[in-house]
């Protein structure tokens, strides 16, 4: 049975289903991508996309009823070959690249080499073989370099290459996961140029993202889940970013009141940076007062990266930091715990998560201890506990004391490690891109939960390259700029304009005080 | 975060146990094949206390190893420091130390190997795989030159007071099986009831997030190569006392089943960690199996044979749960 539509179709799914034990993941999703045409993929954690992506790649069995169409015949479902054989092609979003091969390796990874007739390797060809497939989507590099040494955007190109490759069967639809997510401006750009080039070859491309930027830049249509429902597929012009936060989240986004401005900047202080130092941060003084949010914007390279970890006390550091008026020691983290720092770092599973291990034990592993008597952690007391804040920080599915910390979604992970530290009832909250990876929604709630984390009296230093993010929560805004705080924005000159102009060196702002 | 490997919900299936309880019910299988195959021979009262006397020492071995495991390290230096612990025990009763000289001295030489292996592996940053490995032919040579190249033997009539040590008999069973029980006692409560044993685990689990959650992963790493080297060492004595001979190669025999309970003993009961109940039940099913084969006259090889396959599909399963959960 074929639809009228499906036969110009690159991609037709009908009726997708999935359900997970009493969970309906994916409810009837419909959804028809043209040749030629980027079609992005948008939705909260949990909505179904990463399902779909899953289905279609044959990682997970759909519930019967359901058919998918490639090019306008049928892809056997349940079985990775299969989807490969049909032309599907996927990148993940840590591209899966080997770091320290190179681009001909990297390319040659699971297709295999040409050789010659001696079976040894012929490099020249291979070397032109690389160097054709990248220029083919608008890149020149040098094929023979450590593809982790690379740029991001050029890293992305090799993957996006790798897929595009023939391996028996020419692709026809090209599956990315939030290509743009850890690109800064200008290399999001070249990429968007690239996705053009590969759409215009003829292949459709589907995009799952959290970033209406990029939804906006490059993609011609939208498609909206929701609870494992299909909202609504729309052309992206005519879109506003308000109407599409409201089909993604179902409700019009409470407008953030930043209320009457209060003097915050002389109040206690509660956290002193005098001339702190690293690798490539120098000379940086700070004050950040109670109730206090002030954020550090810059771009990479400008030690916005590093500035949490100096603080925290995670890197070797010169300088002086003083928590209510107490010296932090460098490169002790648990004594700057006990002084009342939390530092909740950027790349949660790298520099955060016990991934395989409990809610439960990712929460209180700052203090293990707090439910300990007669020699013996009491594990009931502690799932109460433990379940008090995965309530409070509304973390879903929700109680799941238990639940492994790779059951869950990004955004959910990101309010666990939240919920480690805000337990601790912090005097001073480092955040670093706190929401980095997170979904509208769960951004909002970690946002409000900074708010109260302030209200509350914690000295808040919040780092992130995200500038609608500073302008949300900051007070303050520090701008790094080689290595240095270049600039304070206050007031109303914390705009996402400035703070942008400012990170790249336009002095459109007072100096910094 | 990638969306696309996000994990949805948990798969519901129903379960018998067979994850998490399935060395007992292949030991049960055990049990029943030679029950039926020779029951003159293994139905026997003694069959079950030669089991019990014989796995004690390489049950506290493996008991000793958990810790190290649990924080991420290997510690391949155990079956050296239970030889270096049996020759200095030999050499200094041999000498006319007495017994606590010898015993406490042994304990504190597993002190020191505990050191000095978190030196190596924490301070000089070496791979603990690497380290260890060389601290464990260091230690060989050590224990070639306490016994000068030769053995020791204690007469059974000069060293009684210590042989009593392991071998007086409490109901029915010598008293290294109950040493090994209280050891499975303190770890079982280290790893399951303390604050250490979190960080253990955590630190195992991701050195990096734990160091930013304030876990001392250095000291941590420490406590378990000391406590490592202290089981190993007291496991020495308890040796001496069974067997009443040091040779440089004593130990030998104790690397691999420790690694192997060990590994097999993370499939079970806490599936995908390593823990104490799991790690019992590796080495009493391995003890079984081999018992159960060279009473029904089978090589005395089969012994290496059953430890290596074990090791083998222990880690093989460990994965398979690991991709399975991932």
């Amino acid at each position: 049975m074929t639809s009228a539509t499906s036969a110009t179709s690159a991609l037709s799914v009908r009726n997708a289903t999935k359900i997970f034990g009493a969970q309906v993941a994916l409810d009837n999703v419909s959804i028809d991508v043209a040749v030629g045409e980027v079609r992005a993929l948008v939705g909260q954690n949990g909505c179904g996309k990463s399902t779909l992506i899953k289905i279609l790649a044959g990682f997970h069995e759909p519930e019967p009823g359901i058919e998918v169409l490639i090019g306008g015949s049928e892809l056997a479902l349940g079985d990775p070959v299969a989807s490969e054989a049909a032309g599907l092609r996927f990148v993940h979003q840590d591209l899966g690249l080997v770091g320290n091969l190179d681009t001909i390796d990297n390319l040659a990874l699971g297709q295999g080499y040409i050789t010659n007739v001696t079976k040894t390797i012929n490099w020249r060809k291979e070397r032109t073989k690389a160097r054709e497939a990248l220029a083919a989507l608008g890149y020149e590099i040098n094929v023979n370099m450590p593809v982790a040494a690379l740029q991001m955007s050029e890293r992305t190109a090799v993957a996006i290459a790798r897929a595009m490759s023939e391996r028996g069967t020419p692709p026809k639809m090209l599956i990315l996961d939030e290509p743009t997510a850890n690109l800064p401006g200008p290399e999001a750009q070249r990429l968007y140029q690239l996705v053009r080039r590969v759409a215009d070859s003829g292949v459709a491309v589907l995009f799952v993202s959290h970033h209406f930027d990029e939804v906006f830049e490059m993609a011609e249509s939208v498609t909206v889940l929701r609870d494992g429902k299909l909202i609504e597929t729309r052309p992206v012009a005519g879109l506003t970013e308000d109407a599409l936060i409201e089909l993604v989240v179902g409700r019009k986004l409470e407008e953030h009141d930043k209320g009457e401005a209060v003097d915050r900047e002389h109040g206690t202080e509660v956290l002193q940076l005098s001339g702190v130092g690293g690798r490539n941060v120098s000379g940086m003084d700070l004050t950040v007062h109670q109730g206090e949010v002030v954020g550090v914007a810059g771009i990479t390279g400008s030690g916005r990266e590093e500035v949490a970890a100096l603080v925290f006390g995670g890197h070797e550091r010169s300088g002086e930091i003083l928590v209510e008026g107490k010296t932090l020691p460098q490169n002790r983290p648990d004594i700057s715990i006990q002084r009342g720092v939390a530092l909740v770092p950027a790349e949660r599973h790298a520099n955060a998560s016990l991934l395989d291990q409990t809610l439960r034990e990712n929460i209180t592993l700052v203090d293990p201890g707090r439910h300990m008597s007669l020699g013996i952690l009491r594990r009931n007391p502690e799932k109460s506990d433990v379940r008090v804040w995965l309530d409070r920080l509304s973390v879903k599915p929700s109680g799941k004391t238990e639940y492994k910390m790779n059951q869950l979604s990004g955004g959910n992970q990101q309010k666990v490690i939240l919920a480690r530290w805000l337990r601790q009832e912090p005097s001073v909250l480092v955040l670093d891109e706190p929401t980095q990876g997170v979904d509208v929604g769960a951004k909002a709630d970690i946002h409000t939960l900074v708010d109260e984390a302030a209200a509350q009296g914690a000295a808040v230093l919040l780092c992130s390259t995200d500038h609608e993010e500073l302008v949300r929560v900051c007070d303050r805004v520090v701008i790094m700029r080689r290595g240095r705080a270049a600039e304070i924005l206050r007031g109303d000159k914390i705009t996402v304009d400035n703070i942008t102009a400012a990170t790249i060196g336009r002095d459109s702002a007072e100096p910094a005080a | 975060m990638s969306e696309i490997q996000e994990v949805a919900a948990p798969r519901r299936r129903i379960n018998f146990g067979f994850d998490k309880y399935s060395g007992i019910y292949v030991w049960a299988l055990l049990v029943l094949v030679f029950a039926l195959w020779i029951p003159d021979l293994f139905l026997q009262t003694s069959t079950l206390k030669q089991v019990l006397t014989f796995q004690a020492i390489s049950a506290i071995v493996a008991l000793g190893l958990l810790l190290p495991v649990a924080a991420g390290a290997f510690d391949l230096t155990i079956a050296g420091t239970l030889t270096v612990s049996v020759c200095f025990t030999a050499w200094a009763l041999t000498n006319g130390h007495g017994i606590v000289v010898a015993a406490g001295g042994s304990i504190l030489i597993g002190v020191i190997i505990g050191l000095a292996n978190s030196l190596v592996v924490v301070k000089l940053k070496v791979d603990s795989f690497i380290g260890t490995l060389g601290m464990s032919s260091v230690l060989i040579a050590i224990a070639y030159m306490i016994t000068d190249s030769s053995q020791i033997v204690l007469s059974t009539s000069g060293y009684a007071p210590f042989f009593e040590f392991a071998r007086t008999e409490m109901f029915g069973l010598p008293r290294s099986v109950y040493y090994a029980a209280l050891i499975a006692l303190f770890f079982w409560w280290i790893l399951e009831y303390t604050p250490g044993g979190r960080y253990l685990y955590a630190v195992g689990g991701n050195p990096v997030a734990s160091r930013l959650a304030g876990v001392r992963v250095g000291r941590v790493t420490m406590i378990a190569f000391i406590s490592s080297g202290v089981t190993s060492a007291f496991a020495g004595i308890v040796y001496l006392s069974t067997i009443g001979t040091a040779t440089p190669d004593s130990g030998s025999g104790y690397l691999l089943p420790a690694f192997s309970a060990v590994f097999l003993g993370a499939t079970q009961i806490r599936p995908g960690r390593v823990n104490v109940l799991g790690t019992l039940v590796a080495i009493f099913l391995l003890a079984t199996g081999v018992t159960g084969l060279q009473l029904a006259g089978a090589p005395s090889y089969v012994t290496q044979l059953f430890n290596g396959a074990a090791l083998i599909i222990a880690v093989a399963l460990a994965s398979r749960t690991a991709r399975r959960q991932g």
